[in-house]
């Protein structure tokens, strides 16, 4: 079963066509959104999000289409989303900022205090929660951003750009947590990071000029890099550009898909 | 993942040692859990040197730790409400470490889980030393399970009391938070700014019309309050609260009613220890007041909050003083007090403001759809 289906999706982004009729289908799992700059990653999760209203197209998630008012709440009840550029509060300790998106979330209020603390200790910030976030540091800022995103126990889970600003070592505990949630949840990560999606995800979306132009598991991507003599330090970077090559040189386009 | 030698290689000292210390590049780390699944000698060689690290230290403590708060549930009964809330999440992580075998095998999220079951090889060594498969994890300091599922223990059993005395407490910061940028920003210094004015005018300088002036000004100051809380220019969090149930009208509401609280008392206050000459009452403003606010937040939903503002503050203005400026005879603020009691003062005036507040109500849960995404900036 699907948790997440878009049909015919089209966004428009400052007059420019974000997204061109885009079809997709997630389940269960973490599921990798790659592309170059521009490639309407952000668009998509932003869509996704149910944050900004696509131009036409269909959006159902967790069974919901969200083009009305009435499932809105109950979807936004079990959604999590880091935005690519995460405002917060710099006067708030760690626990209320946590708190208060909680709050936002409808999280019940006998269960927040509970659920606030598992958050933040999933992210590894435990001995932070008292802190003021302004005093954390970019990568710890980022966690923050990343537990206020999981505080419900999200079904569904979008994260832009989370590994932006985490070092080596945050990166690999975060890919840990992302295969911890990607066992019950829909999680959807964008990255630039081919290696975040190798480590983390079991299924790859290669995005490119507002089209899908490669789907399919980070095993066959490497596999197609291993292949090809494209440019890239790792099989599956060869797999990325080879891939993006195909979809982008007409008449192949079929093939790679 | 290799096949290269389930029987054919043990775990050398060094890497025992490395490994329980934590330094064992992953890969490796990886092959040698593989192969204590199936080895029990290394498994409790490894065990053993685990167990001499700060880990073992630490999960003997979280283990003691699970023992002791174990029966606490069933003595606190006023507090159980609490307590569930509070022990749900935690109980798996909590028992987790002090009974390996058991959660292990039951709970397929953890990383651990399919390989203890899809292993084939005799069970004897993990059933006879549970704590062999799951002190590796738990001390491997690359992997994040470490330090979340030995944290969390430690400072539950306090909390669990801590919590139950302060509900009330965390509801009304809760609401502070609610109220948002408008209250901790630049507007509430803002307000206060315009009631101290206004005092320091009336008896500083001895101006008589300070109460129609204020009169004038008030009702702008909860619109811009509004203007000022809410939507992408005003709220960092703005791109957050607008995927959340609770970040449309709710939010934009709370804000509102916040920024009323604050100003609609200080404001009136202010205005009764001002001298009346010749203006409407103090309390006056306050229909006006609340049908601007409420007025602004319906327009938002179509122009953004800005404009929005803009519009209701300026028409107010403009209602206010615009006659007064082109009317002939008398001073100024004799004008303006003039204006102002045609504006506010008897049963018509007022009557027609609460009627305009409740227009705008209804004009506002109509379009309540258009709080579910962002306004316009």
């Amino acid at each position: 079963m699907s948790s997440l289906r878009v049909t015919g999706l089209r966004v428009r982004h400052r007059k420019t066509l974000a997204l061109d009729s885009l079809d997709l289908a997630l389940g269960t799992g973490v599921h990798g959104l790659l592309g170059p700059n521009g490639a309407g990653k952000t668009s998509l999760i932003r869509v996704l999000a149910t944050v900004a209203r696509p131009d036409a197209g269909r959006v159902e998630l967790l069974g919901e289409d969200i083009a009305g008012h009435r499932g809105l709440a109950g979807v936004r009840r079990r959604l999590g989303y880091l935005p690519q550029e995460f405002g917060y509060y710099p006067g708030f300790t760690v626990r209320e900022f946590v708190a208060y998106v909680a709050w936002l979330k409808e999280v019940p209020a006998a269960r927040v205090a509970a659920a606030v603390e598992r958050a933040v200790t999933r992210v590894g910030l435990a001995d932070r929660i008292d802190a003021k976030v302004r005093t954390l540091s970019g990568g710890m800022v980022r966690r923050v951003g990343i537990a206020q995103a999981i505080v419900n126990d999200p079904a569904l889970l979008l994260l832009d750009e989370p590994t932006a600003g985490l070092d080596p070592e945050q990166r690999v505990e975060f890919r840990a947590l992302l295969r911890e949630l990607g066992a019950a949840a829909t999680v959807v990560v964008s990255t630039h990071l081919v290696e975040d999606v190798a480590a983390a995800c079991t299924e790859v979306t290669l995005l490119d000029a507002g089209r899908i132009a490669y789907r399919g598991t980070p095993e066959a991507l490497t596999l197609l890099g291993e292949a090809s003599d494209g440019p890239g330090d790792h099989p599956i970077e060869r797999g990325y550009t080879a891939a993006l090559r195909a979809h982008r040189t007409p008449g192949a386009r079929e093939g790679v898909r | 993942m290799t096949n290269r030698g389930r029987q054919l290689w043990h775990a050398s000292d060094d890497l025992v040692a490395r490994y329980a210390e934590g330094v064992l590049p992953e890969s490796d780390a990886w092959s040698l859990e593989k192969h204590v699944e199936d080895c029990a000698g290394c498994a409790s060689r490894v065990s053993a040197a685990v167990r001499g690290t700060a880990a073992g230290a630490v999960l003997a403590q979280v283990r003691a730790a699970v023992l002791a708060a174990a029966p606490v549930p069933g003595t606190a009964a006023a507090a159980q409400p609490r307590l569930g809330g509070t022990a749900e999440p935690a109980q798996p992580r909590l028992t987790e470490p002090s009974m390996p075998a058991a959660p292990r095998l039951t709970k397929p999220s953890t990383p651990a889980a399919p390989r203890l079951t899809e292993q084939s090889v005799p069970a004897a060594p993990r059933l006879t030393e549970p704590s062999v498969p799951a002190a590796p994890r738990l001390t491997k300091p690359s992997m994040p399970a470490a330090p979340r599922l030995t944290e969390p223990s430690v400072p539950a059993a306090p909390r669990l009391g801590e919590a139950a005395g302060r509900p009330a407490l965390s509801r009304l910061a809760r609401l502070l938070w609610a109220a948002g940028p408008a209250v901790r920003g630049a507007w509430l210094p803002a307000v206060l700014g315009v009631a101290v004015a206004a005092l320091a005018l009336s008896y500083g300088a001895g101006f008589p019309g300070t109460r129609a002036l204020l009169l004038a000004v008030a009702p702008v100051v909860p619109v811009a309050g509004v203007a000022l809380s809410y939507g992408p220019h005003a709220d960092p969090l703005h791109e957050v609260a607008a995927a959340t149930p609770g970040g449309g009208l709710r939010l934009a509401l709370t804000r509102t009613v916040a920024v009323l609280v604050v100003s609609l008392p200080l404001l009136t206050l202010t205005g009764l220890l001002l001298p009346a000459s010749g203006a409407p009452a103090a309390a006056a403003w306050l229909l006006p007041g609340l049908a601007l606010a409420l007025a602004s937040l319906a327009l938002a939903s179509v122009v953004g909050c800005r404009a929005a503002a803009g519009l209701t503050g300026g028409g107010w203005l403009c209602a206010v003083v615009g006659p007064v400026a082109v009317a002939p005879g008398g001073t100024a603020t004799g004008r303006l007090a003039e204006q102002l009691s045609r504006c506010l003062d008897g049963t018509a005036a007022q009557g027609a403001w609460a009627a305009a507040a409740v227009l705008s109500a209804v004009l506002l849960t109509a379009r309540r759809p258009a709080y579910d995404r962002p306004l316009r900036p």
